[in-house]
């Protein structure tokens, strides 16, 4: 009697939890749409912490009096999951992968851009712009890319290395470390093969996974996370890492080599886009349109330590940057981008990816 | 003899664990005062990471977050996990091991998974994201701990004392206030801190649950992968830290003036 | 019934006191047990293409599981749980046990100092643990000032390197519990064995380890499980070369965007928690426990 009483009263409870939920959200819903309608005082960023020097974010808000709530995530996945569950609301301009913003413009969670409101979109390099992700550059304006280099520190590795064939030499062993995005180790060994990131030849990828096998005694740590710093401790001779850390890395011990490996690089592009439902629309161009502004975007890249998707900035940027901020002027061109593969394909590499690492462990 | 023997064996235990367990805290707090942005290698003293975190508004108002979420939700399973433990234990046998397991999953389920279906959960009743949806969550994965600690001092509690106030007229809640509830105390604060601890790392969860605007401490430094995490945060963990003994010494201090002067009476 | 539960133990709570149960009803209902039932469902269920899941019944996910690469995650997860647990078991008890030991003012100074660490970030006192481990490191030169070792060793990134992160990391909730049940002992019987000629390690044996054992068992529950969850230190120390269903459901989830086979992981680890604790309930017989005490 006494159980049945409190499972009766949980119920009561719930629903009164529900019900409150219910008029909290009401109100919240229309505080939006009053804002939207008058001049917007604010614009909620998404994106990774620390894309900003804070005199860049501090210079937006003395300029227009648009405040900007800056709240960040960890990964790509984190963010359209998020986005989702938002219905496209809530934030106003995202910063993410090409990736993920090409699935962000398929499930609907992306507005076309207004370009009368960029008066600055001539600046962006072309090299960055028609891409896979966003062919005619609707939805989305680039904001740094990523190439995929190789750097090591001679005074740790035997061989000079030039392309990625020779992370497998023997003289490597238990010296190497590799970001842990497995499109990216899993395409090392593609590439070794003279294949595309992006095949979906199952015969291919086998081959791919054997040959990343062989890859396994050199590896000593897979990590996202402040690579760099094995690198300079001098815990690896040799790395694979996200571009901000090569810069970092380089700046700090200038006897690092960067290669371009010979093969083909990879590169990823990040993007800025306004969710379907953005709450204050109007600030987020006025935010885009700033950015794009070379000096702005100057500091913004040297800040970052990505390459600088800004034709009007690269002349701008400090001279000890130049070279790991702007592409070199003998680069071959022979890259490619990773994009989504199919179901299977995906299967395909994760499996390849959690045998991989179980044999670095061995 | 032996005893004597013994006890300093123990104290030579406990000093080393604290030593063991002090060993990395002190490596934080030397490396705050690091010249080099190299998290692992020193490249000489310097208060510049200081200067930065003093500079840097957006990390104070995180760690403000933190600790409103960390205070709310160690309360909330604090008075939660203890009220279910009391009641619990009047629950008939055969669904007490249910129960039981039952509240235990939040510690099972991996985090990433809980993080997805709570903010899977809120989005579905449409309950808005923000400090309300992480205090919620909080609660969650805090009940456990208190719940576990009071539950394992309940049992084989003496209860004689109980009993003995109810013999004498003492009404239920005046025998629940006066004498279960101080019983518990220890397990209750064990739990409790040991929630707030955990409130105050999360991060994975409160990834998915968070809204526009509550950045927490968490979230600040391990969305900060892309560009890579500064000595910034150590000098705030080394300020922290140092906050943290301030309070702890002082309140030693207060109950020591408070007995001193209770005594004298 | 209700005369044989009164004999049993005398309730602590008179029947309004009941009520108490609702809050935890509640959160258990809604927060708890709902999300295990999406979780359930969506393990059942068929991913999409790039993003997101059909709602198509099928066996797939759970099938998919038994390839040797998946089920190898399952026993190194096994492994490390269980060794990590023995070893924080091993070193916590005696700490727990000693702190209940102490002086009023001892034990309150002790708690502090344990929980102190703990509200720092996690993720820095792991750089902690880099800064002691990586080679040249303190321990290395501490290793080597003693002459015990020539050259740096390859401390960082390896097996050990894990485990100690992870006892580190796990160690306070042993303590705790095994302090908070010590704390309440009745000493006077351990006395009293000891009048009657017990040694000090049949005293131990048979009066404190039974009387603690409540506190050991939620010790025991408190670093098991999220020993078996945890991949972060693995990550992070190990160099990400231990593979953890927890690492594998992270990968399933951030990077394959395959929600229904993550989900099905985690069903399955949580099972295998589950009867992980049950085993060991049996074997301890702490479900008789209570009526001994």
């Amino acid at each position: 009697m006494n159980r049945k009483l409190n499972s009766v009263l949980a119920l009561a409870l719930a629903g009164s939890l529900a019900l409150l939920s219910g008029c909290g959200q009401a109100t919240s819903s229309s505080e939006g749409a009053s804002s939207a309608a008058s001049g917007d005082t604010l614009l909620n960023l998404y994106t990774w912490e620390g894309m900003f020097p804070q005199e860049v974010l501090d210079g937006f808000t003395a300029e227009t009096g648009i405040q900007i709530n800056y709240s960040s995530f960890d990964t790509d996945e984190t963010m359209l999951a998020k986005l989702e569950a938002a219905k496209g609301s809530d934030y106003d301009l995202v910063i993410a992968d090409d990736y993920i913003v090409e699935t962000a413009i398929s499930e609907g969670l992306v507005a076309k851009l207004d370009k009368t409101k960029l008066s600055n979109l001539g600046n962006v390099n072309p090299i960055y712009q028609g891409q896979f992700f966003d062919p005619e550059d609707a939805y989305t304006v680039p904001y740094g890319a990523g190439v995929q280099t190789i750097v090591y520190d001679p005074a740790l590795v035997e061989k000079p290395i030039t392309c990625y064939a020779d992370l497998w030499d023997e003289s490597l062993k238990d010296n190497l470390a590799v970001i842990g995005n497995y499109r990216v180790v899993d395409g090392m060994a593609l590439k070794v093969l003279g294949e595309s990131y992006n095949t979906a030849d199952p015969a291919v990828l086998e081959q791919a996974k054997a040959k990343l096998l062989e890859l396994a005694p050199n590896i000593r740590l897979i990590k996202d996370a402040n690579t760099q710093d094995d690198l300079l401790s001098g815990e690896v001779g040799a790395a694979v890492m996200y571009t901000s850390q090569v810069t970092t890395a380089c700046l700090a011990n200038p006897d690092l080599q960067v290669v371009y490996p010979t093969e083909g690089v990879g590169f990823g592009i990040m993007a800025q886009f306004i969710p379907s439902n953005a709450p204050h629309s109007d600030a987020a161009h006025a935010f885009i349109d700033y950015i794009l502004r070379p000096e702005v975007a100057k500091s913004c890249f040297e800040w970052m330590g990505y390459y600088c998707t800004n034709k009007a900035a690269d002349s701008l940027i400090d001279p000890a940057y130049q070279s790991f901020l702007t592409l070199p002027e003998d680069f071959d061109g022979k890259t490619e981008m990773i994009q989504n593969v199919s179901a299977e394909t995906e299967e395909i590499h994760a499996q390849m990816w959690t045998e991989f690492k179980a044999a670095c462990g061995q | 003899m032996k005893k004597k023997r013994r006890i300093s064996f123990s104290t030579v235990y406990l000093a080393l664990g604290l030593v063991i367990i002090y060993l990395p805290i002190a490596l934080v707090i030397l490396y705050s005062f690091n010249e080099s942005k190299i998290s692992s290698v020193w490249g000489g003293f310097s208060l510049k990471w200081y200067r930065t975190l003093f500079a840097d508004k957006a990390m104070f108002q995180a760690l403000g977050n933190s600790l409103i979420l960390g205070l709310s939700s160690s309360l909330a399973a604090g008075v939660v996990g203890t009220l279910g433990a009391v009641g619990f234990d009047r629950v008939r046998p055969r669904s007490r091991r249910l129960i039981e397991y039952l509240t235990s999953l939040p510690l099972m389920t991996p985090e990433i998974i809980l993080g997805m279906v709570f903010m899977a959960f809120f989005g579905m009743l449409g309950i808005p994201f923000g400090m309300g949806t992480l205090i919620l969550s909080h609660t969650t994965f805090c009940i456990p701990y208190v719940f576990m600690l009071v539950q394992a001092r309940l049992v084989g509690m003496d209860r004689s004392l109980a009993e003995a106030a109810r013999d004498l007229g003492a009404g239920e809640r005046q025998v629940f206030f006066t004498i279960t509830l101080p019983l518990l105390l220890p397990a209750i604060v064990s739990g409790m801190l040991l929630s707030f601890a955990m409130s105050l790392d999360d991060v994975i969860i409160s990834l998915f649950v968070t809204g526009v605007n509550v950045n927490t401490l968490p979230i600040k430094v391990y969305t900060a992968l892309k560009t890579g995490v500064t000595p910034e945060i150590n000098a705030l963990c080394t300020l922290l830290l140092a906050a943290t003994l301030l309070l702890v010494g002082l309140s030693m201090l207060w109950s020591k003036i408070s007995r001193l002067t209770g005594s004298g009476r | 019934m209700p005369s044989r539960k009164n004999t049993r133990r005398t309730p602590l709570t008179s029947r309004w006191m009941g009520l108490t149960l609702v809050p935890l009803y509640l959160f258990t209902l809604v927060l708890v047990l709902g999300p295990l039932v999406y979780m359930l469902v969506l393990s059942f269920e068929t991913r999409a293409d790039v993003w997101g899941v059909i709602p198509q019944f099928t066996w797939a996910n759970y099938k998919n599981i038994f390839q040797p690469v998946y089920l190898n995650t399952f026993v190194q997860s096994l492994k490390l749980a269980l060794l990590c647990t023995g070893l924080i078991l091993l070193i916590g008890y005696p700490f727990g046990y000693f702190i209940a030991r102490l002086s009023p003012r001892g034990k309150k100074f002790m708690t502090a100092a344990l929980m102190i660490p703990f509200w720092t970030n996690s993720l820095i006192r792991l750089y902690g643990w880099i800064i002691v481990l990586r080679s040249g490191g303190t321990l290395d030169k501490v290793l080597m000032a003693l002459h015990l070792t020539q050259r740096p060793l390859k401390l960082l990134y390896t097996y050990p390197a894990v485990v100690v992160g992870m006892v580190y990391a796990l160690l306070q909730f042993m303590i705790l519990a095994v302090y908070s049940s010590a704390e309440k002992m009745d000493w006077s019987l351990v006395e009293a064995a000891r009048d009657l000629g017990a040694s000090p390690a049949q005293a131990f044996f048979t009066v404190t380890l039974k009387l603690t054992m409540p506190g050991l068992l939620s010790g025991v529950i408190l670093t098991f499980i999220p020993s078996m969850g945890l991949f972060f230190i693995a990550d992070i120390l190990g160099g990400n070369k231990v593979v953890l269903v927890g690492s594998l459901i992270q990968d399933q989830l951030l990077q394959a965007h395959n929600w229904p086979f993550a989900a099905a992981l985690s069903v399955v680890l949580m099972l295998l928690t589950s009867l992980m604790i049950g085993l060991y309930k049996r074997v301890t017989h702490t479900t008789r426990l209570e009526g001994l005490l």
